[in-house]
């Protein structure tokens, strides 16, 4: 049992008003300190190589996509939010996707699909905002999935270096 | 006769005017110190930096639905703002904002009105705001406004005792109770009052921060024990006026506390400044009072009720009375 003993109070601790100047003299400095409130839409939040966001994918410098429909992302993925068909080419790859569609309010940005994938087809972008007026407008297809593979190039590097140890690039993207 | 009216008409326009202006801007500015002191922005959205806030919420007031709870007494809860906001807007009438004006060769006295019993009007005024308190508490039919509204009376009576036995002090020093005198005495720089009455002046401003409900003796209102306070049902308007009331009692205050203790309009080493300097000077100090209110209630954590109590009549009443027997007894033996 530990038992408190009230602090012995000063003269001028008693009087009050003396640390009450005290304590408008601490708001008052306060006062013209910076504010440290970011204002969110103007001020974005900074992004990082480790900014996981949604998933995107990949468009090669040929104007493809680098996804040859393997299924395996939607395998993966554990909030069934990837929908994947399949459709030939006459591509050396011989597959591409004809539909490619995530639901962004079943996507939970784990980042699974990005590992899973043999082809560095999907990676996670920095795009975090998510607002829209339907659900249907949120379930985003191919065309609205599509980065050129500059735009993610921060990340696919990131992934590379921290996945080096049993990943290679791979030989066809 | 014509023109003597104009001139009072244009001065009760200027300063009910300022008055309301005033009320609006602390509504702002309550905002934004409170988050300049807390590192944040306040608003800033409606108008350059947040400028345009006041008249939005002002916008938003009047759009409101106006309720009336049931079993409520309506006529009173609809009179109970009006009679809480009117006291102070009264009040302001005496206040000298200046000393005398020199207009086309006339000489116009800057008060509304130079009534020889300034201090008492204001006093009785301060007495009348503790009814728009407790009526619209009591109107409410609701037991946390009830609560609310006994706190908040009872704190104000308290406290006026103090406010009055600090005032009556200044009225010794100065031998007046008209405030227009009683800035007059206080010309010049060390014939401030602050200077023979700091005691007085601090008592005072103790009381002005309970008789106008304000942190840290706000007991009018409290969220976790009071759902909010005597002002619990009101919405829309009605509730506006209860605000605004608060502000301008504020304000008028504040006004009061720089014509009593600091000069009103003089300014130090320059007896012969110019009278719209001295308006000036009236204004910046008042606004010093206004900022404290608001420096206050982001700096002190509030007391317990019975802590307010016993500051008020133990501690308070016992100062102001000691204060005023010796103030007596010095300008019985040795004033002039």
């Amino acid at each position: 049992m530990v038992i408190l003993q009230r602090k012995e109070l000063s003269l001028a601790e008693r009087l009050y008003l003396p640390e009450v100047l005290r304590g408008l003299s601490i708001t008052f400095r306060k006062f013209f300190e910076k504010p440290i409130t970011r204002q969110y839409p103007e001020e974005p939040l900074p992004k990082d190589e480790v900014t996981r966001g949604q998933p995107r994918l990949v468009v090669k410098e040929d104007g493809n996509v680098a996804c040859v429909s393997c299924g395996l992302c939607e395998a993966a993925c554990p909030a069934y939010a990837i929908t994947i068909d399949g459709q030939e080419t006459d591509r050396f790859i011989e597959r591409e996707p004809e539909r490619f569609e995530i639901d962004m309010l079943r996507c939970i940005l784990c980042g699974f699909c990005e590992e899973a994938c043999p082809k560095d087809a999907i990676f996670m972008s920095d795009e975090l905002e998510l607002a829209d007026y339907t659900r249907a407008a949120l379930i985003y297809d191919l065309e609205r999935l599509k980065r050129p593979k500059a735009a993610l190039q921060k990340r696919i590097d990131y992934v590379y270096r921290i996945n080096d140890r049993w990943r290679k690039p791979s030989s066809t993207s | 006769m014509i023109e003597e009216l104009l001139i009072w008409l244009v001065k009760v326009v200027v300063v009910w005017g300022a008055l309301i202006a005033t009320a609006a801007i602390m509504s702002l500015a309550e905002r934004k110190v409170s988050a300049w002191m807390q590192y944040r922005h306040g608003p800033n959205r409606v108008g350059p930096g947040g400028i345009l806030q006041p008249l939005a919420d002002g916008l938003k007031f009047i759009m409101k639905e106006e309720l009336v709870p049931a079993g409520a007494n309506r006529l009173i809860f609809r009179v109970a703002p009006a009679i809480a906001s009117m006291p102070a807007m009264l009040a302001v009438a005496v206040i000298p904002f200046g000393y005398s004006a020199v207009i086309a060769g006339r000489e116009i006295p800057l008060s509304i009105a130079d009534l020889d019993i300034g201090v008492l009007y204001i006093l009785a005024l301060g007495g009348l705001a503790v009814y728009g308190v407790i009526l619209g508490g009591w109107a409410s039919n609701s037991k946390y406004s009830l609560l609310g509204a006994l706190r908040a009376s009872a704190q104000m009576i308290s406290y006026e005792l103090t406010l009055m036995l600090a005032i009556l002090s200044v009225v010794l020093v100065c031998g007046s109770l008209n405030l227009r005198q009683i800035i007059e005495t206080q010309r010049a720089f060390l014939d401030w009052n602050v200077f023979s009455q700091p005691l007085a002046f601090v008592l005072f401003t103790i009381a002005t921060f309970a008789e106008t409900n304000r942190h840290p003796f706000d007991f009018a209102e409290c969220e976790p024990e009071l759902v909010g306070g005597f002002h619990t049902e009101y919405s829309a308007m009605r509730f506006a006026l209860f605000f605004l009331g608060e502000y301008c009692a504020m304000t008028v205050m504040a006004a009061l506390n720089t014509t009593l203790f600091w000069g009103g309009p003089s300014i130090p080493f320059w007896p012969q400044a110019p009278w719209l300097l001295g308006v000036a000077s009236f204004a910046l100090k008042t606004a010093f009072f206004l900022f404290l209110f608001i420096w206050v209630r982001w700096t002190l954590p509030r007391l317990r009720f019975d802590q307010l109590m016993r500051l008020g009549w133990q501690v308070l009443l016992p100062l102001s009375l000691v204060n005023l027997t010796l103030t007596g007894a010095v300008m019985a033996f040795w004033g002039d």
